[in-house]
């Protein structure tokens, strides 16, 4: 496949993880050609998504994520599929047998981003700056007092852009440590030195001080996101 | 006096879109909202309209651990008051 005919990109790289930006709007040849990409429970999977947009996203970054993970780990697409962790974070297999790579894969509107690393775990999340009703509804739901606190002084645009950094933050963790939303977000407090606009941060999960966290936040004009890897491993090879 | 089955997928029309697009409420009971292309966001934000209209505390933990309409369905039969 030629570079032009790729919907993916590099984004960042931030240490030894590697940031893909993948473009969802919509491209029915690159759709079509995503399709191609996809196993036979992946296309049953597809076929599930209703609306048009739920399943062209699913397509393109899971076809993107294949194409990745194929250069990287140097096998033919036919030999990688998925296997699901305890909360649904996939993880790659070649052969049947857990390939030596983490990858976190996430979409909103028209943006995804796959982080992959070399080892240790990672999350990304990514999200456009939409306006909504449920604001307040969602900040009393997921942020800790303090973080409350901060976005309640804020107002309209500003006060926008610091909720979906904060939401990007928080849900980068969840998906990093591997729960998702099962580990409820207003347990733990983003890091003080990211909210107050420092690119990165190191974090400990209040119940697991032992293993540590960069956050960083990678976000643009065009959209909120933040990656969060585990941090041990390296420093252990450094 | 509706079911709770028909309160939720009221609910889901009202309350739920993707891309600006009502979700289908009439959707098999064996999806997750996820299956519906919904958004963590959005999932997030209908467990607290869950939890006005039913008179129970649905946090994000249980909406992550309910896989699927029908199970959010028997849970809120089983614990709603």
């Amino acid at each position: 496949m030629f570079a032009s005919e790729r919907w993916w990109s590099p984004f960042r790289e931030v240490s030894a993880v590697t940031v893909v930006h993948v473009d969802l709007t919509p491209h029915v040849a690159h759709e079509a050609s995503a399709s191609l990409w996809l196993d036979g429970n992946e296309r049953a999977r597809a076929r599930k998504f209703e609306h048009p947009g739920a399943r062209r996203r699913y397509v393109l970054c899971r076809a993107a994520l294949r194409a990745i993970l194929c250069e990287r780990l140097g096998c033919d697409n036919g030999r990688l599929s998925f296997g699901e962790g305890e909360h649904g974070k996939p993880f790659a297999l070649v052969d049947d047998t857990p390939a030596e790579i983490s990858f976190n894969l996430s979409h909103g509107g028209g943006h995804g981003l796959i982080a992959i690393a070399p080892e240790g775990r990672v999350g990304v999340d990514v999200e456009e700056r939409a306006d909504r009703r449920d604001f307040d509804r969602l900040i009393e739901e997921v942020f800790t007092p303090n973080e409350q606190a901060e976005l309640n002084g804020m107002r309209g645009r500003r006060r926008i852009a610091l909720f979906y950094k904060f939401w990007t933050i928080k849900e980068a963790l969840i998906k990093a440590l591997g729960t998702g939303f099962s580990l409820h977000p207003a347990t733990f407090e983003a890091p003080e030195a990211i909210r107050r606009g420092a690119p990165r941060s190191i974090f400990r999960f209040p119940h697991i001080p032992g293993t540590q966290w960069q956050v960083e936040y990678i976000g643009s004009e065009r959209f909120a996101a933040t990656i969060a890897y585990e941090t041990v491993a390296y420093e252990l090879l450094t | 006096m509706a079911s709770t089955e028909d309160r939720v997928r009221q609910l889901i029309a009202e309350n739920l879109e993707v891309d600006g697009k009502p979700v289908d409420a009439s959707a098999d009971a064996s999806n997750s909202l996820s299956d519906l292309g919904v958004s963590s966001m959005d999932i997030v934000s209908f467990g607290r309209v869950i939890s006005e209209e039913f008179g129970i505390r649905l946090t994000p933990e249980c909406c992550a651990d309910l896989n699927s309409i029908g199970q959010l369905i028997e849970f809120l039969e089983a614990n709603a008051a």
